[in-house]
């Protein structure tokens, strides 16, 4: 049966959470744990800023909108990839907010059938307002 | 003439693969895959304004723009892609009529062709297994680049038993495997009008250029 989607949920805002502060703490744990070593990343000080990477750990209050929970099995998948476009940098006592949408929902077949892929957008900002990384987060189920 | 019928950029979904990335590829390995020339195969789209001129010139290879579609006996290459096949069929539905494409495709002017037919689950090979074969087939790809062991040697039975032509291509989602698999067409073909009355009624077969 095809996806009998809304086509309005495209693009609506369903979440939207603030998280932080930021602790450089955090910043330099993280980027140590990827095995950076560059003193940007992994030294305190107020050169210190967040490994690039650091914005995919946020994923705001709700993984999905409520009707897409109801048109999609979700008990099973997996992480398909991300897109990333970076901003401003994460600095120590920054606060992050996020904001969620749906970007895309798609079907696909492949060798081991068909597939859902929903790909949902984190637009992150900081205190200020500065735009810190936009991440298409795409994730498939069946 | 040698083309790779069937590849992916980074417009499709699953590629990261940006097609000057592929032309580079293709210059630096011309000893081994002496291709003229690509048709890029987006998955279930086609952009009637993605112009390629520019890298054409500066490459110097031929740069033809398709789509890749999904039936219900699996997926399907669209070549001469115009504005009255994409007023007919939306290329986003992923249960498309397979004979309505082939039948109206060839109508509106262009051509469909199956594609990896020996694929699990999604190919020729397996939906003739269970249903009637579809009219109007004239060539299935008989080389995939992507194709797991023994995928394609199923094709051959297909390609003896209903006559179709046989066709390659790489089937590339990554920079690195554009050409390993193509098609040389005896005659030169320049535009995509060229690449449709070829695939039709022209003298053409696969090329493996894999390493042995």
């Amino acid at each position: 049966m095809p996806l009998a989607l809304d086509p309005a949920i495209i693009g609506r805002e369903f979440d939207r959470t603030v998280e932080g502060p930021v602790t450089a703490d955090e910043l330099v744990a993280f980027a140590r744990a990827l095995g950076e070593t560059r003193p940007e990343y992994t030294e305190a000080g107020p050169a210190l800023v967040a490994h690039p990477t650091y914005c995919v750990r946020f994923r705001g209050g709700r993984f999905y909108p409520e009707e897409l929970l109801k048109l999609i099995d979700v008990r099973s998948g997996f992480d398909a990839g991300k897109d990333i476009q970076l901003g401003a940098p994460v600095r120590p006592g920054d606060t992050i907010e996020v904001r969620s949408t749906v970007h895309e929902v798609y079907e696909k077949t492949g060798r081991t059938g068909s597939m859902v892929f929903v790909v949902i957008r984190y637009t992150l900002s900081n205190q200020r307002g500065e735009m810190l990384a936009i991440v298409d987060n795409r994730f498939m189920h069946r | 003439m040698i083309l790779d019928l069937h590849l992916h950029s980074e417009l499709s979904d699953d590629s990261r693969a940006p097609v000057e990335a592929y032309l580079k590829v293709l210059q630096r390995k011309r000893a081994e895959r002496p291709l003229d020339g690509i048709v890029l195969t987006e998955h279930r789209q086609f952009d009637p304004a993605r112009d390629y001129r520019a890298l054409e010139d500066r490459y110097g290879f031929l740069i033809l723009n398709a789509a890749e579609v999904e039936t219900d006996y699996g997926h399907v290459l669209v070549y001469g892609v115009n504005p009255d096949i994409l007023a007919r069929f939306d290329f986003s539905d992923v249960r498309l009529s397979a004979q309505a494409l082939v039948t109206d495709v060839a109508r509106l002017g262009g051509i469909a062709l199956p594609c990896h037919p020996g694929r699990a689950t999604v190919g020729l090979c397996d939906h003739y297994a269970r249903k009637p074969p579809l009219e109007g087939v004239v060539a299935v790809e008989a080389l995939n680049g992507g194709s797991k062991k023994g995928e394609d040697a199923r094709v051959e039975e297909l390609v003896q038993r209903f006559g179709y032509k046989a066709y390659g291509g790489s089937d590339s989602h990554l920079v690195s495997f554009v050409g390993v698999c193509a098609t040389e067409f005896d005659a030169p073909i320049r535009s995509m009008d060229d690449l449709v009355a070829q695939l039709r009624d022209g003298r053409y077969r696969p090329v493996d250029f894999r390493a042995r």
